[in-house]
This record gives C-alpha cells, structure tokens and sequence, in this order.
C-alpha cells in the first residue's frame, strides 16, 4: 500500500505510508518536514484546544494590565482594549488587535472543537471539510505568540514611567498562547485531511472512489 | 542523473489546503473545495510587487514617529529606532536587542531574502536549491514576529490614557510598518519554491 505525498517545498513525490506512531517525514530532496502521524492526533488537538478556549474564558474576564502614576491609576482588559483604541479614533489598529490576537484564535479554537469531536466519534458532519479548509486558511493570521512577546516589551518600556502590575488575566494569556499553539502544530494537514476523507468514504462507500 | 519523480511529472497537481494529489486538469480539488493549480498563478509577478509595495511602506515606517508620547504639555516623539535607543538607556539591552531583531533585522532581512528568491527562479537554475528553500521557509516563519512593534504600540496606547496627563498615540509609523509586516507575509504565500525546483528537473530532462 502507498500513500503519497506531493512535497509543497520542491514538488517531489514521496511514501508516507509506512509512518509509526510519533514518526515524523521530511522530504529527501528539499528537508522540508512534510506530515508526522500519531494515531491520537485529534485527541490530544481537543484537549489542548478545551484547554486554551477555558484559559481564553478566564483572560477576558480579569484585568489584563494594571497601571498607576501620581496617584491615577488605569486598568487595561483585553476585552475592552479593541474598544478603547475604537473610541481613541485608531480604527485600524484596533481592528488588528481584535482580529489578531481575539477574534481569529477564537475562531480557530471553534472549528477545532468542531471538528475534532464528530471525527473522533466517527461520524462524517457535513460542515467537517468547510470548517477545516477554513481553519488552515485562517491559521498564518493568529499571532498569539507574537502578542506576548509585545506586552512583555511593553512592560519594560513603561516600568521606568509608571508602576504596572500584571493581572491573572496575563498569566492565563500566556497559558492560553502555549495550549493554542501546541493545538495547532499537533494537527497535521496531512494527517487530518486523510481522517476526513477515510470518513466521508465510510459513510457513503458508493461515493468513494 | 533522470528527473525526480515529481508530482508534476505526472500529471498531478497538490492542493494547497489539504495536500490531496489532483489531475492537474482539474481546477477544484475534490476534498476540500480548494481552487488546485499546479503552480501558484503568476507566482513571481505577485511576489515581486508586493515586494516594491512593502519596501515603499518601509520608508515611512522609518521616518515617521510610531508613537507619540503626551505628558503634562510636553510631547515626545519616537521613531523605531528611536524605540530602540530608548530602552538602551533604560538599560534593557536584551528588549532592545528584540525590538532592535524583529523591527529592523527581520523586516530587512526578509525582504532582501525573498528579492533574493524571486531573482533566483531564473537566474540560479543549476545550484543552491536546497539552501534556498530553507531559506525561503525561514523567511515565512519569521514574518509575522515583526508585528511586536506594532503590539507594543496598541498596548501602551490602551493602557496609558490618563485623562489629560498622559496619553500615548499611535504614529503614522505603526500603520505603515504593520503594513510592511502584513503585506511581507502575503508576498511570501504567493511565492512558489517549487519553482525553483522545476528549473533543475527541466535541465536534467534536457542532459538525458
């Protein structure tokens, strides 16, 4: 049996059908990694993605950012960030917080549940492959990991003018930003797709072809 | 040497989203949906022009503040560079050696890499073909960590906003340079490395 695999690097046709739990294939020409297979791929994706829509839950709900300078003092939630820069009149950058850092990982954290539970049930749902389809095209514009690199920046750049404490809402940030991550690169293209399709032929095996 | 046994050589095409091998006739892949061409469309004249748009934003990016400071009356302007002059006196070498990577280097770096790679496709067709690849996935990965700069303004923008005291805004700057990042990141998705390597498999069709 053979399953092939269409490098996207340099184009090259290589077997991957031979994969063992864990084991990951690169390809022998180019070096670009091409899938690893682990036959409880979707299992350890909806864990790591309840795990990080909880974190989410919890990082919108407490003070983010707290700081204090002669005597005022202002707190920042990231619920109410993107409205604030709203109503500041920075339209566009508000806009890209929300989208970046709220509105598509959150996005993404929906699809993943809503695949991930109907293929380990089994059951072929009819919006399965639209949902996946979007959720790889949406995957390049979440940049999570980008943002906590940005507030740690941020905190150094204001120690010297103010007092800032951090909130929980930081912290489960930070944890949401690992689970989100470690959701996204255990789902393998690859690997997915062909779970999809296994399904959908399943189901309706004069379709299969 | 004979040619590599390419999906192309065959006949086929590979959709992007799914990875499915299709009949390069076939302009929908029938998984997933996807539009399926056997190479990126116009890969090269895409890449290269959101390249000219990125390097033209990067001038404003540069010399207009990113973000101005209000406190008490007084104003303080400050340019990336300047950002990163700043937190060296702050005496945080090792953030300003962060801002310093991912506003200047990485942005520079990516856009001279995928100038590089696009020149490459016609003019390099014998050799480096693995390198370049690297190089190409290294200039994708990279992308979108520039937008720190970008982060850090939207985050001293929303917390520090004390009534008339201090307030921070956004420069001209923060919109060009998230444009620089953005469109970078789209420049890199249009461009196709298989190109790269159809160059090499045309010239060992034509030595056999």
């Amino acid at each position: 049996m053979t399953n092939l695999i269409a490098c996207h690097g340099c184009d090259l046709l290589v077997d991957v059908a031979d994969l063992q739990h864990g084991e990951r294939a690169y390809c022998p020409r180019c070096g670009h990694f091409l899938t690893r297979y682990r036959h409880d791929m979707m299992n350890r994706v909806l864990a790591f993605s309840i795990a990080a829509i909880i974190l989410m839950l919890v990082s919108l709900s407490y003070p983010f950012l707290s700081f204090a300078s002669s005597g005022l003092e202002s707190v920042m939630t990231l619920r109410a960030a993107p409205g604030a820069l709203w109503d500041y009149g920075m339209h566009a950058l508000a806009l890209m917080v929300a989208a970046f850092i709220l509105l598509i990982p959150a996005f993404i954290l929906l699809l993943l549940v809503a695949i991930s539970v109907p293929m380990l049930m089994g059951v072929p749902a009819p919006w399965l492959s639209a949902s996946t389809r979007l959720l790889f095209e949406l995957e390049t514009w979440a940049m999570v990991e980008v943002f906590i690199i940005g507030v740690i920046v941020s905190l150094v750049k204001i120690a010297a003018m103010a007092t800032v404490v951090l909130g929980i809402s930081f912290w489960a940030y930070a944890a949401f930003t690992i689970c989100f991550t470690l959701a996204m690169t255990t789902l393998d293209r690859y690997q997915c797709w062909e779970m999809i399709e296994a399904l959908e032929n399943a189901q309706s095996p004069e379709a299969a072809r | 040497m004979t040619t590599a046994d390419t999906a192309a050589s065959r006949g086929l095409a590979v959709c992007h989203t799914c990875c499915k091998l299709v009949p390069a006739a076939e302009h929908e892949c029938p998984r997933c949906g996807s539009a399926v061409h056997l190479r990126t469309t116009n890969s090269l004249q895409r890449t290269l022009s959101l390249l000219i748009t990125a390097s033209i934003l990067f001038i404003p990016a540069n010399v207009y503040p990113i973000m101005i400071t209000e406190a008490l009356g007084t104003e303080d302007i400050s340019t990336i560079i300047g950002g990163v002059v700043l937190l060296i006196k702050l005496g945080s070498i090792p953030v300003a050696l962060v801002i310093f990577i991912a506003s200047v280097i990485v942005p520079l770096a990516k856009l001279a890499a995928m100038y590089y790679l696009v020149w490459s496709v016609s003019n390099l067709p014998h050799r480096g073909h693995r390198p370049r690849t690297k190089l190409y996935l290294a200039a994708e990965f990279i992308g979108k960590w520039s937008m720190i700069d970008v982060f850090v303004v939207a985050i001293l923008v929303a917390l520090v906003h004390l009534g008339g005291l201090i307030v921070i805004q956004p420069g001209i700057a923060a919109y060009s340079f998230a444009g620089v990042v953005l469109i970078t990141m789209v420049a890199a998705e249009n461009f196709d490395p298989r190109l790269m390597w159809d160059q090499l498999d045309k010239n060992n069709d034509s030595e056999t």
